[in-house]
């Protein structure tokens, strides 16, 4: 990912569980409480600029602690996988996080979890066909019919709650797709006419 | 309550809508003053919590200023990531609009006087670039035609598309003064129909003067 990639700094800024592992007087603030002393063992959520350096920096004792300790965020939590396990097509990830995937695999870089990682390689592979089918039947009328894309094409009710919860990066591949398909057809016609 | 690094997201949210939209939304300069500000305040942060050490601060004996430095550090850091990524996708937007060839800075001049026509007169609000931007603007249109200037049978910046017709008829939107053809000058004045060739005016067409008929 590229330093000036937009997508890239927005997933940066997905906030996850901390816990400060000493007390640090001048930054109370991040707490709330700007004229308080920040206690060792307080908890707060730091968007992952911040915390990803602060739990792999090292406080420099010889027991090679960090500043903080961190969970895994809500977003990929038990619940979230347990339901994406039983159909990964079925949840919005959207209502988890804009940037689920990009938050994702942050978190896999910071922490080995082999079985999250399969469930979540399973989880794209499944929605990543679901999205592909999507576009294709969006890219076949071509964009005449903006008003009701969904009902008009078969796509239905239920595809629609879909395509509302995808993340930012299954967005992207939707658009590709779709794209993708009209670029196809408009070449097609393009050498009828000729 | 607002944290370090909070301004900055929204100017990258800023930049997000950008690159979604055709034209160029206006520049924030209140949000970036805003965000360069922090990153002066931060680093009055850094001088002070550094003042006593005389330059010989030891982190491990410190470790509680060793985490305030480094979340200042970080906070300055993500504060500079995210002013350069808003400006670099500004410019990228810019210079896809000159290779495209329409009239950046004239554009720019009409919209901030189509949204904010009274503050025209106080000069930077009446464009929706910086004064930096419209000099890059210029600059960079400039190397362009330096480097076009370097082929004379090929309009690098002309259509992709293969004509289908040598001639077309053009509507004149608005008025473009004298052009010189094989044919001999037409001149180009508002709401005249002309025959031309599609070659000697296709830019005028990316700039908006003329529409293409039929």
């Amino acid at each position: 990912m590229s330093y000036y990639d937009i997508d890239s700094i927005l997933t940066d800024a997905e906030k996850i569980p901390c816990t400060f592992q000493l007390d640090i007087p001048d930054l109370g603030y991040l707490d709330n409480t700007p004229t308080q002393p920040l206690k060792a063992g307080t908890k707060i959520n730091l968007p992952l600029w911040l915390a990803e350096m602060l739990a792999i920096a090292n406080t420099g004792d010889i027991e090679g602690k960090s500043f903080v300790t961190f969970d895994l965020p809500p977003a990929i939590g038990n619940d979230v996988v347990q339901a994406l396990k039983a159909d990964p097509r079925a949840v919005p990830l959207r209502d988890q996080s804009a940037h689920f995937y990009g938050l994702a695999t942050h978190m896999m870089e910071l922490s080995e979890e082999k079985e999250l990682a399969a469930a979540l390689r399973k989880t794209f592979v499944t929605r990543a066909s679901e999205i592909a089918l999507h576009a294709r039947k969006v890219g076949g009328v071509g964009h005449k019919v903006k008003a009701d894309e969904g009902s008009n094409l078969g796509v239905g009710g239920a595809g629609e709650e879909f395509l509302r919860g995808l993340d930012e990066w299954e967005r992207k591949l939707f658009r590709k797709a779709h794209e993708g398909a009209k670029a196809g057809k408009e070449w097609m016609e393009g050498i009828k006419k000729h | 309550m607002p944290m370090y690094g909070d301004l900055g997201n929204k100017l990258v949210q800023h930049a997000k809508r950008t690159q979604n939209l055709a034209h160029l939304p206006p520049y924030q300069t209140e949000l970036v003053r805003a965000v360069t500000r922090e990153v002066r305040d931060l680093d009055k942060d850094v001088a002070s919590l550094l003042e006593p050490f005389q330059g010989s601060f030891d982190p491990s004996a410190d470790q509680a200023t060793a985490c305030t430095l480094l979340v200042n550090h970080l906070s300055m850091r993500r504060n500079k990531r995210c002013l350069l990524a808003y400006h670099r996708t500004r410019t990228d937007k810019l210079e896809e609009l000159v290779w495209k060839g329409s009239d950046v800075l004239d554009l720019a001049g009409q919209q901030g006087g189509g949204t904010n026509g009274a503050s025209a007169a106080d000069g930077g609000g009446s464009s929706s670039l910086s004064p930096q931007e419209e000099d890059y603007v210029r600059q960079y249109g400039d190397l362009l035609a330096a480097y076009k200037g370097q082929w004379t049978d090929i309009d690098l910046t002309g259509s992709l598309e293969p004509p289908r017709d040598l001639f077309i008829d053009v509507r004149v939107l608005k008025d473009a003064g004298e052009i010189q053809t094989e044919y001999g000058a037409i001149n180009l004045t508002k709401n005249s129909q002309f025959y031309v060739r599609q070659g000697d005016v296709e830019r005028l067409i990316a700039q908006g003067y003329l529409q293409k008929l039929g």
